[in-house]
């Protein structure tokens, strides 16, 4: 031992030496051994959950910064970054992400994209959302502003994906979920979108809620246009079933006699109240029109376009609003055509035969009422004897030769008076229609098929 | 202390060498050495040093210099007490046969 301190005594030049490889061994290593060390404390670190993470590594000792989701997590990850190897001290700079009450989490869906705020439980759900929403959206622009908070309520994914499924169902409108509540605003983007929407949130997660649901339906919209250059009335919009379709049909093809009926109608849940008889007594309005456009919204009604004459024009305005349910709106915008030249009597007789030939004026069955649906036809007489003031006009009515010869005599006398009444009712002196029976004297057709006696059954306009 | 061993063998082992080289030649070098005085000093010295060290009191880059440093020194002095004893031992075997 003695020796070994004699010895030691003479061991201190060496010291020189070593400080210099000291001195070259700290400048060489400090920045390496600093980048291993961050590299395996991240790696550490890869399994744990945590948000804004931030390792700065001074010599051996780690700076570590994070937000964590739980007490439990937050330990778990600094002893992570304690047990790596080669670490000397950790500077625990980690702490709770902040607690959100109420937990709030939104998606708006407006014309160009689909906005995810308010917060996300975890990062992962907040990536998994992202994702589904650009999944299911269709390519729609997909902006993230979630934050990360605590405090989300149980099955809060869940809920949350089912909701983004809806927003598809959205033309535009925002979803809220609010701690358990959910609230909804905007409106569907196709017709029964509301309904399925609705029934969609049955299946929100246990625990889940819809406070408000305020998505509106897209308009229930209807449009008929008629076009007298192309003889053609074109129906397009919905229509509720398949019933109401084919009575708007039929009533169409009753009420337009001179045009064709092109049918573009779908159908659609969603109608408002009433919708088959209103848009029927609206077609009614719009076969008086020498040219027009029918748009039925939601429960307003739209008829523009021109009166065939001033009466009809005035008939219709005032006319039109009983048809429909108190709470709908009638907006006419009637005008006059202008009136068209006068011609002569021959003339005339020719116009008359040729809307005869066309349309037939309908009456209830064995009586002398006319059928509403007859209105459009009128219109068009009154304007041609308009055009022949001076044009004494005989009304002869026409029966099949079903019933009694007497009945069916008187009823033809009748049925040409009616006719006479509502010309007059329409403004044309009284002095220039006489009414004319014939019963089933004259026959322009076989009285045994019901063809035949439909043909038989008729009103006709003789210029004298 | 075993990552500061893996990741700076090199030049532990050179310090390990330049202590084997300075204790074989203290053992046939004359001259007086350090005094007691400043020996017991310079244990105080490094005894602080190493309890500073292992209180990891020194925070950061100046923590890391000092371990490595006080780790070279370790080796250093391992390697003087196996120079100087190998040297002994030469020395003490060769002595009798001249």
């Amino acid at each position: 031992m003695q020796k070994l301190f004699r010895w030691a005594s003479k061991w201190w030049p060496g010291l020189i030496p070593l400080a210099v490889m000291w001195g070259i061994a700290a400048w060489n290593n400090t920045l390496p051994l600093e980048a291993d060390l961050s590299a395996r404390s991240a790696a550490a670190l890869k399994n744990t959950v945590l948000d804004k993470t931030r390792i700065a590594v001074a010599g051996r000792d780690v700076s570590f910064a994070a937000e964590a989701f739980s007490e439990e997590g937050r330990r778990d990850a600094v002893t992570a970054v304690e047990t790596v190897p080669g670490v000397r001290l950790v500077d625990d700079l980690t702490r709770l992400v902040p607690e959100a009450k109420p937990f709030v989490w939104n998606a708006e869906r407006d014309v160009v994209r689909v906005t995810l705020s308010g917060s996300a439980p975890l990062p992962g759900v907040k990536g998994r959302l992202v994702e589904v929403a650009r999944k299911d959206l269709g390519g729609i622009e997909v902006a993230d502003q979630m934050g990360l908070a605590r405090g989300a309520p149980p099955r809060f994914e869940n809920a949350a994906m089912l909701l983004l499924d809806q927003v598809g169902k959205l033309k535009d409108g925002k979803i809220t979920v609010s701690d358990t509540s959910v609230s909804l605003s905007g409106m569907a983007r196709e017709l029964g979108g509301r309904e399925a929407i609705a029934a969609a949130l049955k299946n929100l997660p246990e625990g889940f809620s819809v406070a408000t649901n305020d998505i509106k339906a897209p308009p229930y919209i209807f449009q008929a246009y008629k076009d007298p250059v192309a003889a053609t009335v074109t129906l397009t919009g919905y229509v509720p079933d398949n019933t109401i379709h084919a009575a708007i049909a039929t009533a169409a093809g009753r009420k337009f006699f001179g045009e064709k009926v092109v049918d573009n109608l779908k159908a659609s849940i969603g109608a408002p109240a009433s919708f088959g008889n209103s848009v029927v007594a609206a077609l009614g309005a719009l076969s008086r029109l020498s040219t027009g456009t029918l748009v039925v919204t939601d429960r307003e009604v739209k008829l523009s376009g021109d009166a065939l004459y001033e009466g009809a024009a005035a008939d219709i305005r005032a006319g039109l609003g009983k048809d429909f349910p108190k709470t709908w709106q009638y907006k006419p915008e009637i005008t006059v055509k202008p009136a068209a030249g006068p011609v002569d009597g021959t003339v005339c007789q020719q116009l008359f035969s040729e809307l005869l030939t066309k349309g037939r004026i309908r009456f209830e069955p064995k009586r002398a009422n006319i059928d509403p649906d007859s209105a459009g036809l009128l219109d068009h007489l009154i304007e041609t004897a308009l055009r022949c003031p001076n044009a004494m006009i005989e009304v002869a009515g026409h029966t099949d030769s079903d019933g009694e010869d007497s009945f069916n005599q008187a009823l033809s006398e009748k049925r040409a008076q009616a006719v006479i009444d509502y010309l007059v009712k329409a403004g044309l002196p009284s002095d220039r229609f006489t009414a004319v029976g014939y019963g089933s004297t004259q026959p322009v057709a076989g009285n045994d098929t019901d063809e035949g006696k439909a043909q038989n059954r008729r009103i006709e306009f003789l210029v004298r | 202390m075993s990552f500061l061993l893996s990741f700076h063998w090199g030049w532990l082992v050179g310090s390990l060498l330049l202590g084997l080289a300075m204790g074989w030649i203290s053992v046939v070098q004359r001259g007086s050495g350090t005094s007691k005085v400043l020996a017991r000093w310079l244990a105080v010295l490094v005894a602080v040093l190493v309890a500073v060290s292992l209180a990891r009191v020194i925070p950061g880059r100046f923590g890391y210099w000092l371990d490595l440093g006080l780790t070279m020194f370790g080796c250093y002095l391992v390697g003087c007490t196996i120079g100087a004893c190998l040297r002994d031992w030469v020395v003490s075997r060769s002595a009798p046969a001249a």
